[in-house]
């Protein structure tokens, strides 16, 4: 027998088991409302998908594309940095094109990282952030990043007490799963900590655009300096509802790029190009489709929100992302995230990711994605009611246990 | 980012002992006429009992001048078992005990046989700095945890369980301590066995001061009180400290078969046996009469005593008591803030240099053990300059004033 060391850092996939049961459950015939996966339900802009089918019948796209994306994309995106927060970026050094964020991030690592290494990284926190350096042979640290907590504080004591001092942090905000946002002054003191320790910084923005009542989410980039420092990943499925098309971005520090572009010249010939194209329309073309995407979300946070309050549970309005991140109710607590996410499969007929699967510090709470409509949102909420049973009055709720 | 140094990756890891830098300041300072006072001293200030050196002596006239058993000569290992079924009430076989050459020695074997690249050891700081240095050079890395002079700079459970991840292979106990003196009590290192058995953790217990003990506090080794670790548990341990012995190099270590076989190979290939005249003396060492010991033993209680009462009395400055070894790791961080001829003593680098500059007292500096609110002094130093060195300082920071 052969051992293969690699993925035998890899645990199972948490998320596994409750897809399990959804999928038991719908071959049941339940209507299950699917709030789980953060899989956006709306189709992409028409324009870009008409785009992508004018130009694929084109057989000069058929041919191998180049793995660090062709040249008007990636001037694309350092254009959308130009015109959104005043960055310059070169395109050939400072700019590669990704298949995904999560290959970015993946390969990323990969490339600049190895055994021995330590990686900082919060705790909850959306699983490839951690396990892209499990990937690559590096170790992680995870970093609480929980309530009543100074994230930045337990960052620093966190480095100071490693050695040799970690080579990375990979942060993300908007937070996925917890819908936390920052400002530009954390970058900037996160900036000043990664010099100080001689420590790269990796940040995935793929919820840039995904803010609402008037928040504005910074780019790590903006912060002078932070070049020198680290990267930033973007990605096109949440803000342009193409997260099948696998167009991402790495922009920001030359070493850390020209590391990636390396790794990826062995590893892909790029991605099919008339899905390029398409993308340098996305980024281009008209945004008023970004907004209608923004809205949508928006109205269903508000619906979910307001018919969870409903149901007696008061969970925060989140200023970002596409996610609810909800503490479990104090009475359901015990059960912990997994049985409590069966339990609103069984029960409310609602599928949510247990918080346990982005970390053991996110075990008090359940994440819900914004990916089914508003009137899907509703029947949820109504059926969580019903389910968690909080706000009737224990007469009647006696009476009918009698009765039954 | 590629380095373009000729040295290796692993020697530009680690930093010279800091602890030895003082101490060669020091030596220079005094060779240049200048009337230092150093508490820097890492060795007894006593001379090495006769009876030992006369052991010595004998051994070169017997021409016990050659190659040894690489792992250490019978009859010292015969002396160390003996040793740890009186001190310990454990009894080791021959093929679980390996001399080496001082415990640093010891020490740094046990880290190139068991650690490797992405390996995490667990040390409670503050912490002797040559942990962390020979720790780095395996490639593996350290975990700080931190204790707190106010809890006697114990190691809760808690804390233990925390800083425990995947990666953790082995914690580091050091009691009584370098540099804090702190002696770990015998309910906290059950807890402690307990944690580690269960999380299969190894546990590397460095004993060299045993014999330093006061107040008649009850010195146990975890190896003593948590049996049920005996499997990944060493034990290191020596002569320097108990018998003025440093200048000898001879250290040892017991633990199971496997990994002292391990290192024994390591060391046939690096070192061969230690020094064989060092062995026969560290064999009378611990066969032979041990007043010396206890004499020693009571003129640094009296030393400690009046050191931490001393150093008490100094406004600003507070001095756990320590329980062993010969050191003290008062905090001075209240001074911190203030300046000297222009200069601002802004943590315990500056201070010891404030120390030499203002009043030529020479102490260690605290962040060389991980914790930069405090300095180190070492009492293994006459009482006559023990009471000058100490009053120099107190002048120097109510000069500060």
């Amino acid at each position: 027998m052969h051992r293969f060391p690699r993925i035998e850092r890899l645990p199972p996939y948490v998320f596994a088991t409750i897809n399990e049961l959804k999928h038991k459950a719908r071959q049941a015939g339940e209507d299950i409302i699917d709030l789980g996966m953060g899989n956006p339900d709306l189709p992409t802009p028409p324009h870009i998908v008409e785009k992508m089918i004018e130009v694929s019948s084109n057989p000069k796209n058929h041919r191998y594309s180049v793995s660090r994306g062709i040249v008007r994309l990636r001037e694309a995106i350092c254009k959308w940095y130009q015109r959104r927060y005043d960055i310059d970026l070169d395109l050939d050094t400072e700019a590669i094109v990704t298949i995904g964020a999560k290959e970015g991030i993946a390969h990323l690592l990969l490339a600049t990282l190895e055994r021995g290494d330590v990686v900082l990284v919060p705790t909850p926190t959306y699983p490839i952030h951690s396990y892209a350096s499990i990937i690559a042979g590096a170790d992680v640290h995870l970093v609480p990043f929980t309530e009543g907590q100074d994230f930045f504080e337990s960052l620093v004591v966190a480095t100071e007490r490693i050695l040799p001092r970690p080579k990375m942090v990979v942060l993300s905000f908007p937070h996925n799963p917890t819908t936390q946002t920052v400002d530009l002054e954390f970058f900037k003191k996160v900036i000043d900590f990664a010099k100080r320790y001689n420590l790269l910084v990796v940040h995935d923005f793929a919820y840039a655009d995904i803010v609402f009542d008037g928040y504005q989410a910074p780019s790590f980039l903006q912060v002078p300096g932070a070049k020198e420092v680290g990267v930033e990943l973007f990605s096109l499925s949440k803000s342009y509802n193409m997260p099948g098309w696998r167009l991402g971005f790495v922009v920001g520090n030359r070493e850390m790029i020209y590391a990636l572009a390396r790794i990826k010249s062995y590893f892909d010939y790029g991605i099919f190009q008339p899905l390029q194209i398409a993308g340098i329309l996305a980024l281009n073309g008209p945004q008023e489709c970004v907004s209608e995407i923004v809205e949508t979300y928006r109205v269903r946070r508000d619906v979910l929100i307001q018919g969870l309050a409903r149901a007696g549970w008061v969970v925060p309005s989140p200023k970002a992302t596409m996610f609810v991140w909800a503490k479990i109710p104090e009475k359901f607590q015990p059960m912990g995230s997994i049985e409590f996410t069966k339990f609103l499969l069984q029960s409310a007929k609602v599928a949510v990711s247990p918080g346990i699967g982005f970390g053991e510090a996110g075990n008090l709470y359940v994440r819900f994605a914004l990916v089914e409509n508003e009137h899907r949102i509703r029947q949820a909420t109504r059926g969580i009611r019903e389910a968690l049973d909080l706000v009737q009055p224990q007469a009647r709720r006696r009476a009918r246990e009698q009765q039954a | 980012m590629e380095s373009t140094s000729i040295f290796s990756e692993r020697v530009q890891k680690i930093q010279p002992s800091a602890t030895l830098a003082v101490d060669a300041r020091a030596r220079e300072l005094k060779a240049r006429g200048v009337d230092l006072i150093s508490f820097g001293a890492g060795e007894p200030d006593f001379d090495t009992p006769d009876n030992i050196k006369q052991a010595a002596i004998e051994a070169i006239h017997q021409g016990f001048t050659k190659y040894a058993d690489v792992s250490g000569t019978q009859d010292l290992k015969e002396a160390i078992l003996a040793k740890f079924q009186r001190d310990y009430g454990i009894s080791y076989q021959p093929q679980e005990i390996i001399v080496s050459c001082g415990a640093k020695h010891s020490l740094y074997n046990i880290f190139q046989v068991l650690l490797d690249k992405g390996d995490e050891v667990l040390l409670p700081a503050p912490y002797w700095s040559s942990y962390a240095d020979m720790i780095l050079l395996t490639g593996a890395r350290v975990k700080v945890i931190r204790t707190k002079a106010k809890e006697g700079f114990r190691l809760h459970g808690d804390g233990l369980k925390k800083a425990i991840g995947t990666r953790t292979k082995m914690l580091i106990l050091n009691s009584p301590s370098n540099p804090t003196g702190a002696c770990l009590p015998k309910e906290d290192l059950q807890e402690i066995g307990k944690i580690v058995q269960e999380k299969g953790i190894w546990v590397v217990t460095d004993d060299i001061y045993e014999k330093l003990i006061y107040d008649r506090f009850e010195w146990r080794s975890i190896a003593s009180v948590a049996p049920e670790i005996r499997d990944h548990c060493l034990v290191v341990n020596g002569v320097s400290k108990a018998y003025a012995m440093t200048g000898w190099r001879i250290g040892f270590t017991a633990g199971p078969a496997e990994v002292i076989g391990q290192m024994s190979k390591l060391q046939s290939q690096s070192t061969s046996n230690p020094n064989s005249i060092a062995m026969k003396a560290a064999v009378e060492a611990l066969n032979g009469p041990q007043e010396s010991v206890e004499k020693m033993r009571q003129e640094f209680e009296k030393r400690r005593n009046f050191v931490v009462d001393r150093l008490s009395a100094i406004p600003h400055i507070q001095c756990f008591r320590p329980q062993g070894a010969f050191y003290v790791f008062p905090d001075v961080s209240k001074w911190y803030g203030r300046e000297y001829q222009g200069k601002k003593i802004e943590n315990s680098s500056s201070f010891a240099e404030f120390l030499i500059d203002a009043v030529q007292v020479a102490v260690v500096p605290g962040v060389a053990f991980g914790e930069d609110h405090s300095i180190r002094l070492s009492y293994a130093a006459s009482m006559e300059n023990i009471q000058k060195g100490l009053t120099r300082l107190h002048d120097a920071l109510l000069a500060l004033r």
